[in-house]
């Protein structure tokens, strides 16, 4: 998914369809732009 | 490649295809296993197996998470879901798992509070939003989604949440690995190492496999060529007599794993001395429980449980399959008295399941001559 957005931690993300998650940030540096790999409402790697 | 149909580039498949063919001594048989649900999944989604020569078997292994949870331990969450004034959240698969009352869905239809979502993040939230209701989580799942387990009870924790708590039957992946190896049913020549778990604890908890055992592993993603090129390399090693672990899916794991995940689950998970798996039993050391830290956030600390074991149905072979001794078809129940919409087994209702992989894409039956 695509970060658009943080905040406390947290970031508004964005799939491939285009769906919007909110999604927990605190395993990974990411910030917007960046690409993550999500799991249960997880960023778990930075692409 | 970079772009997600590259990797399922057809042409480039019988390329692969050609290199595993050169590969293999012919008259050996070799069985590999690929850990993962989700390997499973592609394996029959896209037809990787029909590019590989009959020689080479692939042997579905316990990777998904829904299929190891026991009949027992669902009775204990539909026992916590019929509490008066409980949210009982879970994830979508684990609602259609059977125990031995029937599945959570059937509680939910017969009066409880059974609620679907997509991440431990949305059970907090219906804590937050329903302060006079005790919500309950009941967290499934490897290394992969311990994690979010783990930071939203931190967040509860730091939140102060009394009305919310888990029930955690969060596996691990590595004893079940090693009580297959010890097992004398199986012959295995390799392991297809899992993407996703690893991606948290890397490939370092797998050396174990070439070390002690004198097997090759190989961890790989999730799109056809990556299963194919997983698959060469293993044969690859076997050609030339080498036994190590590597990462074919450098791309998202790091061979270290990711630090920040291995440490919050230290903080909130502590290993129980044995949990019970589907069809493997029990084994030590391999599910979590809270830690003293987060005792106050177990469901079964503050509900109560019936914790009985329940034996599976005789004409479901769901451990066989899991322990990789038959294939789905050779169940007696598959695709009859047990299919996705009414399934006996759990390896029927997830779709990372052997069984659900096999009747989805058409696998009622295989035979293959061997090279």
């Amino acid at each position: 998914m695509k970060v658009l957005r943080v905040r406390d931690g947290l970031a508004l993300c964005e799939d491939e369809s285009g769906k919007h998650h909110t999604v927990e940030l605190a395993l990974v540096d990411a910030g917007a732009g960046d690409q993550v790999l999500v799991h249960a409402g997880v960023a778990l790697v930075t692409l | 490649v970079k772009f997600v149909d590259e990797f399922r580039d057809a042409e480039l498949g019988q390329v692969l295809a050609g290199e595993i063919l050169a590969s293999v001594e012919p008259g050996r048989h070799y069985k590999v296993m690929e850990v993962c649900g989700g390997h499973t999944h592609s394996i029959y989604k896209y037809g990787v197996d029909d590019l590989l020569p009959a020689n080479v078997e692939l042997v579905h292994g316990p990777g998904c998470p829904v299929c190891v949870i026991p009949m027992g331990r669902v009775d204990d969450g539909i026992a916590v879901a019929e509490e008066p004034g409980v949210i009982f959240t879970c994830f979508g698969d684990m609602m259609r798992v059977p125990g031995s009352r029937g599945t959570l869905l059937e509680a939910k239809a017969d009066g409880a509070d059974v609620r679907m979502v997509y991440s431990p993040l949305d059970a907090l939230r219906i804590a937050r939003s329903n302060p006079d209701r005790q919500v309950v989580f009941f967290a499934i799942g490897f290394e992969t989604t311990a994690p979010s387990t783990a930071l939203t009870l931190k967040r509860a924790k730091a939140e102060g949440l009394t009305n919310f708590s888990c029930m955690c039957s969060h596996v691990t992946i590595v004893p079940p690995l090693r009580a297959l190896l010890d097992s004398p049913d199986l012959r295995l020549d390799g392991f297809i190492g899992p993407g996703h778990v690893s991606t948290v604890v890397g490939a370092r908890p797998f050396e174990f496999i070439p070390a002690a055992y004198g097997k090759p592993v190989v961890i790989a993603g999730f799109e056809p060529l990556d299963i194919l090129q997983a698959i060469q390399m293993i044969l690859v090693q076997l050609r030339e007599g080498r036994c190590e672990v590597e990462n074919q899916y450098k791309r998202v794991v790091p061979y270290e794993g990711n630090q920040r995940a291995l440490e919050v689950m230290a903080e909130v998970f502590e290993l129980r001395p044995h949990f019970e798996w589907r069809g493997l039993g029990f084994i030590s050391h391999s599910g979590l429980k809270l830690s003293e830290a987060y005792a106050d956030f177990d469901a079964e600390l503050r509900f109560s449980t019936p914790g009985i074991r329940v034996a599976d149905p005789k004409a479901c072979q769901c451990g066989e399959v899991l322990k990789g001794v038959i294939k789905p078809w050779e169940c007696k129940v598959f695709g009859t008295a047990c299919t996705p919409e009414r399934p006996i087994g759990t390896c029927m209702v997830s779709s990372e399941g052997a069984c659900a992989a096999y009747y989805n894409f058409g696998r009622f039956a295989r035979e293959r001559e061997v090279v």
